[in-house]
């Protein structure tokens, strides 16, 4: 007995620490939590039902007995009638005297035995007048049964008597309205349950439904925000903290990781463009290579037939093409270089420029013609010059694989007209791109290069590019009538938001 | 075939090729005329054919196998021998197949250059 009952107190008690590790956790889940605006609705929805419950019950258990209690009354009211028909027979006939005294009696133990509950549904006063009204009209039946049969004496009986039934009838009445209006209160009382319940269900409804399809509606914006190569990170905009906060910080992790990853993307395509400068340049190193060697060789085989300037002429030359393939060199080495993103304000048409020599080769090994267009007094502009290489590389070399033998580029770069930019136009009368690839053609691994000669990571990587120093990168192109990037930079004197966060 | 009779052009528009193969070139005991410019080259051979045209393949106007052709579809016994900057077997093997004598790579010894030439000359018909 005593193990059992221990038992049931580790339950009980674990029973009680299950309810408060509710509790805290409620307290914990700030209420702008959709978990805790659930626990706090079902919890007044519980409460709500089991009040109406409750007082289903109640009603049902006074109902029954304001029932059994009229049945009581109307007992007592045919006693009371039984006991005025004998005494109008005894008084007419001179019989039922005993019978009259005897129903008297019940209908006196029917009040002795309720009086509390007359008392309560009459009034004490009242009550008490229906009991001195029966001791009177008991006496005078006590009279009667002596045999004082005064007129005097018939009146007070007759009085009493009367008082007794209208009592009796009030008795009666009374409690058919109480029961009445119990009745109507058990009528009306599902009908307020729904109307509550529907207010309550609606304000529920219309507070969640808020919350989710906002917050939705809001991460919808983010996924394609963050699926365009905007990374900047989620802020939190709500003064509470509920789910969605959560994953609003899981989406901020997300985005961390994903510009990570697109930093890598952008190196790896670097080395991809690397890759194919690197057979031009070693093209364009060639030159000045041979040209030492052809002086370095002459000017040992002749070297004692040489005249002193000769071998001076030799000598510089040797000097100027080791300075041709040190600079070679260099300008693939500025551009592979692996550095930190390093905005500041530059010359676009400089950083062009460059762009241009790195790829001359491909140019010369195409066959393809170069038209430059640079506006004058273009003002700096805000971005990484690797970055921005790295893009002018890459568009000048999908509008070389685009291009037959003796097609033209053409390059132009101006201010625009809405401030704040500058652009710059990649174009090429080449074959033109479908609608159908247009609208595919910045996703990431989307090419319409052989196998083996792209991977489709150089406009998504370039559009990232773009997008992080603040511009935007947009394409025109006709099929048969070539292609042109426009490239649109932010300058020094607008600068963006985006970049000076980066 | 005597060197002294054999002719020789050569074209590459980098102008110290020129400069220092026309004394490496001479030392065969062949005459040699150098140019940068691959259409004034052209327009010369026309009027004065040579035995041996030594040409750079990648040139902004002109380029070396157009030059081949060109060679070729005017004199067809011309020994021509292809510069390459970056020496790729399908560029190789295109001006074989179109009829270059040999290609050299860049970069190439005058001496190289000139054990390519001899063997040329000895191909020529007298």
């Amino acid at each position: 007995m005593l193990i059992i009952s221990s038992k049931e107190a580790i339950q009980f008690l674990r029973e009680i620490g299950r309810i408060m590790n509710l509790l805290r956790m409620i307290r914990n889940h700030p209420l702008g939590s959709i978990r805790a605006k659930l626990i706090v609705s079902f919890i007044g929805f519980f409460l709500l039902c089991t009040m109406i419950s409750v007082g289903s019950i109640w009603m049902l258990y006074v109902l029954e007995k304001k029932i059994d209690f009229l049945e009581i009354a109307n007992n007592y009211m045919v006693e009371i009638q039984q006991v005025r028909r004998y005494e109008k027979n005894y008084l007419l006939y001179g019989t039922n005297l005993g019978d009259a005294v005897e129903h008297l009696n019940l209908a006196r133990n029917i009040l002795t035995q309720n009086q509390k509950t007359i008392e309560k549904i009459l009034g004490r006063n009242h009550s008490a007048t229906m009991v001195q009204y029966m001791t009177e009209y008991n006496d005078q039946i006590a009279n009667l049964g002596l045999g004082k049969r005064s007129q005097a004496d018939m009146a007070l009986l007759r009085n009493a008597g009367s008082q007794m039934v209208t009592f009796a009838e009030e008795f009666v009445t009374k409690e058919r309205e109480a029961m009445g209006r119990m009745f109507r209160m058990a009528r009306h009382a599902p009908v307020y349950f729904i109307g509550v319940l529907l207010v309550m269900m609606i304000f529920i409804f219309i507070t969640l439904t808020r919350q989710l399809v906002m917050s939705l509606n809001r991460f919808m914006t983010y996924t394609k925000r963050i699926g365009e190569g905007d990374f900047t990170p989620i802020l939190q905009k709500k003064h509470y903290s509920d789910e969605f906060s959560q994953l609003a910080d899981a989406f901020n992790q997300m985005v961390k990781e994903l510009d990570h990853r697109h930093e890598i993307l952008v190196q790896s395509h670097k080395l991809r463009a690397i890759g194919t400068l690197v057979a031009g340049v070693a093209h364009e190193l060639n030159n000045p290579l041979n040209n030492s060697m052809l002086t370095a060789s002459m000017l040992k085989e002749d070297f004692g037939l040489l005249s002193e300037e000769d071998k001076m002429d030799m000598i510089d030359d040797m000097i100027h093409e080791t300075e041709r393939s040190q600079r070679i060199v260099r300008e693939l080495l500025d551009f592979a270089r692996e550095s930190e993103t390093h905005i500041k304000p530059l010359k676009v048409e400089a950083i062009m420029k460059d762009s241009i020599r790195l790829v001359a080769n491909q140019i010369k090994m195409a066959k393809v013609r170069m038209d430059v267009d640079f506006s004058e007094e273009l003002p700096p502009i805000h971005g990484d010059e690797q970055m921005l290489k790295q893009v002018f590389v890459n568009l000048i070399l999908n509008a070389v694989d685009a291009l037959p033998a003796k097609g033209c580029i053409r390059i132009s770069i101006h201010k625009k007209e809405t401030p704040g930019y500058v652009t710059v136009d990649i174009n090429d009368d080449g074959p033109g791109i479908p609608e159908h690839v247009q609208a595919r053609i910045f996703e990431p691994f989307f090419t319409t290069k052989a196998k083996g000669k792209g991977v489709g990571l150089g406009l998504s990587v370039s559009r990232g590019i773009i997008r992080k120093l603040g511009g935007y990168i947009t394409l025109a192109s006709e099929p048969g009538k070539g292609t042109t990037f426009t490239v649109a930079i932010p300058t020094t004197d607008f600068p963006s938001k985006i970049m000076s966060e980066t | 075939m005597d060197m002294k009779n054999i002719k020789i052009m050569v074209i590459d528009d980098e102008s110290i090729v020129g400069k220092r193969l026309k004394p490496a070139l001479e030392k065969t005991g062949a005459q040699v005329e150098t140019f940068e410019d691959p259409e004034s080259a052209l327009a010369h051979f026309y009027e004065n054919p040579t035995d041996i045209v030594v040409t750079d393949i990648r040139m902004d106007k002109i380029d070396g196998i157009e030059i081949l052709d060109r060679v070729l579809a005017k004199s067809g016994q011309t020994k021509v021998i292809i510069i390459t900057g970056y020496a790729t077997v399908e560029i190789a093997r295109e001006a074989l197949s179109k009829g270059a004598f040999d290609f050299i790579a860049k970069p190439f010894k005058p001496s190289d250059l000139r054990v390519i030439i001899e063997r040329a000359a000895q191909d020529l018909t007298p």
